[in-house]
């Protein structure tokens, strides 16, 4: 399955407000749309995850990702701050662009690895950083994802 | 901000299952999946061995906080399946996939309004 129909316009925010890494996972995590006791789960899960090293993989881009029984499939979201974050990061470097990824802890189609690794992928390609930069609606974000990833 | 920091209404027994199961399959991918193991390596520069460690470090204190009677029954689950708490979605148990009526679902003697499924015992967690 191609990267593009894993994100809906819905996940995607281009402005995110949150300044901290804790707030930013709260912000990501409300892209998806959960009732109040599966965010806060799914918050400390990805704090835990977190705890054991940053998922900022440098050039900007983080990719906080878990598995949790608080979703019943595969879901993604994006969130770009332009001005950047603080988020730990490899290189020490601010995060400008964030990929969420949560999985159920058993998936029928097993996606959640080979999504988790087209992704870092694809952030991975020199020229994503300055197109995540430039674009200006969620519908140009998927149309990149169409474009550049698999 | 409110959202996920917001944990009125969810029973903190619960929540720590919750937390527990989650963990768990963390800690199974990271033993049981060379795919895993590599791409944390590679892409998160992640040592696997010292993240299991944290893990089962974490998973043991959470187990500490379960009000004995739930880990009791918890320890009954663990060796047996490999998900002690299941969501119950439009009313089936994801467990056993048995139609379980939600509003009998639970356990009498389970303290702090803990449920489970009364056809295969895990706990349950009811998705909206």
């Amino acid at each position: 399955m191609k990267l593009r129909q894993l994100f809906t316009l819905e996940g995607v925010n281009l402005e995110l407000k949150a300044e901290t890494k804790d707030d930013i996972l709260k912000e990501l995590i409300q892209l998806l749309d959960l009732d109040d006791k599966s965010e806060t789960i799914l918050f400390k899960t990805l704090k835990r995850r977190e705890n054991l090293g940053s998922t900022g993989i440098g050039k900007g881009i983080a990719i906080p990702h878990c598995r949790s029984l608080v979703v019943n499939r595969l879901r993604l979201a994006y969130g770009r701050k332009p001005e950047g974050a603080d988020f730990n990061s490899i290189d020490g470097e601010p995060v400008h662009n964030f990929f969420l990824i949560v999985a159920p802890p058993l998936e029928v189609s097993n996606q959640y690895l080979p999504v988790l690794g087209k992704i870092a992928q694809f952030a991975k390609d020199p020229d994503i950083p300055t197109h995540l930069q430039d674009i200006s609606t969620p519908q140009e974000f998927l149309d990149l994802l169409e474009e550049k990833a698999p | 901000m409110s959202g996920p920091s917001d944990t009125r209404g969810m029973d903190p027994q619960l929540m720590l299952l919750l937390e527990l199961q989650d963990l768990r399959a963390q800690r199974k991918e990271l033993a049981e999946s060379e795919v895993a193991e590599r791409m944390q390596e590679e892409h998160f520069h992640i040592d696997p061995a010292d993240a299991r460690s944290h893990l089962d470090e974490k998973i043991t204190e959470i187990e500490q906080e379960l009000h004995p009677r739930i880990r009791a029954r918890y320890a009954q689950i663990v060796p047996m399946r490999d998900r002690v708490v299941v969501p119950v979605i439009n009313g089936v148990c994801y467990g056993c996939f048995v139609s379980i009526p939600t509003a009998t679902a639970g356990d009498r003697d389970s303290p702090a309004g803990v449920q489970s499924c009364e056809h295969c015992g895990c706990f349950i967690y009811i998705l909206n």
